[in-house]
């Protein structure tokens, strides 16, 4: 089938502004989105600039918004996106530095603020080897352990795009993922964090996040939960 | 980019489903009310600062173009407030309830159980309207 690409170009060295590039192509009704943005790097134009690493989902380098919804670009077919007019743009919310290409280090920061590993100064099981933990308490935190860090939820998130130093989505799921693990013990800390003005309670539950997560993970419902435990102060 | 282009831009350009356009409703409805509230304020201020033109302030109030804004502000109250309690449920006592499905249902129950309240009254009101301003149905 033959298909119109329309790609952001942004170089801030040489650009006054944004401009869109399009092709034409035939292409595979079964060919990615980044398949496509590949062809414009080997046929069209070598200069086009993203992040791929893994492309089959799992790295989450490539998330960008495809006619105006984030996905990750290995993840989405051409013909599930029911249209031969496909526009490819940056994620939403962070600052371009070329092309495709945003700076995700406001979105890490976030990421780190919230104690994102396990902490657990108790001395050692009397075997000294590990801290056992049930199937029900593992599963208890299951869901969130599948967050890849892409940014597709919080570029989506509309208290994201009106203030950048909400900690969003992906850094709540991450919150998410060791406060309800049974081994960790600064569950409290990390709600005292979210329990602050840029905290969870900037969640306004567009669910534009879970619609967004490659990993289908239930972010909104998470991002409740977390709220739930600062509300009680229990983790349960 | 600036916050504000940014969010305008995300706002009217990102193509989310039914969770995103119950936000950008529930947010236009919630400035209709508060603008109307604002704006309730100041007319009964007059009662103590200018009593005198109270009477003037009424009868703006019986105009056409205010009476289809009062329409139009019921709707504001009736969808922002239903969609506030949905919200409420589901964050406060039903987090499971967050899925995907459940949440494109319950938006759209919460837009016609909004809908089926404001058009009975929607239909009084224009009534009203047809029947003080236009002399319509013997006014």
């Amino acid at each position: 089938m033959q298909i119109k690409l329309r790609v952001f170009r942004f170089d801030p060295e040489r650009d006054q502004k944004p401009r869109f590039d399009t092709f034409m192509m035939d292409v595979d009704p079964n060919d990615r989105v980044l398949d496509l943005l590949e062809y414009v790097k080997a046929d069209f134009d070598s200069t086009l600039a993203l992040r791929r690493s893994c492309a089959h989902g799992v790295c989450g380098s490539d998330a960008m918004r495809v006619n105006g919804r984030n996905y990750l670009a290995c993840k989405v077919l051409v013909k599930n996106l029911g249209t031969d007019q496909i526009t490819v743009e940056p994620i939403l919310g962070l600052k371009v530095i070329k092309d495709l290409i945003v700076d995700m280090k406001p979105f890490f920061d976030h990421y780190r603020s919230v104690l994102p590993y396990l902490i657990n100064d108790d001395p050692l099981p009397a075997d000294g080897k590990e801290r056992l933990q049930s199937p029900e308490q593992q599963l208890r935190f299951e869901d969130t352990t599948k967050c890849i860090l892409c940014a597709a939820c919080t570029t989506s998130c509309p208290s994201f795009w009106s203030d950048a130093n909400y900690v969003g989505p992906a850094a709540i799921v991450n919150a998410h993922r060791f406060i309800f693990d049974s081994r960790d013990k600064a569950g409290g800390k990390r709600l005292n964090i979210l329990n602050e003005q840029f905290g969870v309670w900037r969640c306004r539950t567009a669910f534009n996040c879970t619609e967004a997560c490659p990993r289908d993970i239930h972010i909104t419902q998470a991002i409740a939960e977390v709220k739930r435990a600062v509300n009680t102060g229990r983790i349960e | 980019m600036s916050s504000i282009k940014t969010t305008l831009t995300g706002y009217v350009g990102y193509r989310g489903r039914e969770g995103h356009w119950a936000f950008l409703l529930h947010r236009i409805t919630g400035l209709g009310v508060v603008l109307f509230l604002a704006i309730h304020i100041v007319d009964t201020s007059f009662v103590y600062f200018a009593p005198h033109l109270y009477e003037e302030i009424l009868n703006v109030y019986r105009s056409t173009l205010f009476g289809l804004g009062e329409i139009a502000l019921v709707f504001c109250l009736f969808f922002h407030g239903v969609n506030g309690l949905r919200i409420a449920y589901l964050d406060m006592f039903a987090p499971k309830d967050w899925t995907i499905d459940k949440t494109r249902r319950s938006a759209m129950i919460a837009l016609i159980v909004a809908l089926v309240m404001w058009i009975p009254s929607a239909g009084y009101m224009a009534y009203n309207i047809l029947y003080h301003n236009f002399g319509l149905f013997g006014g």
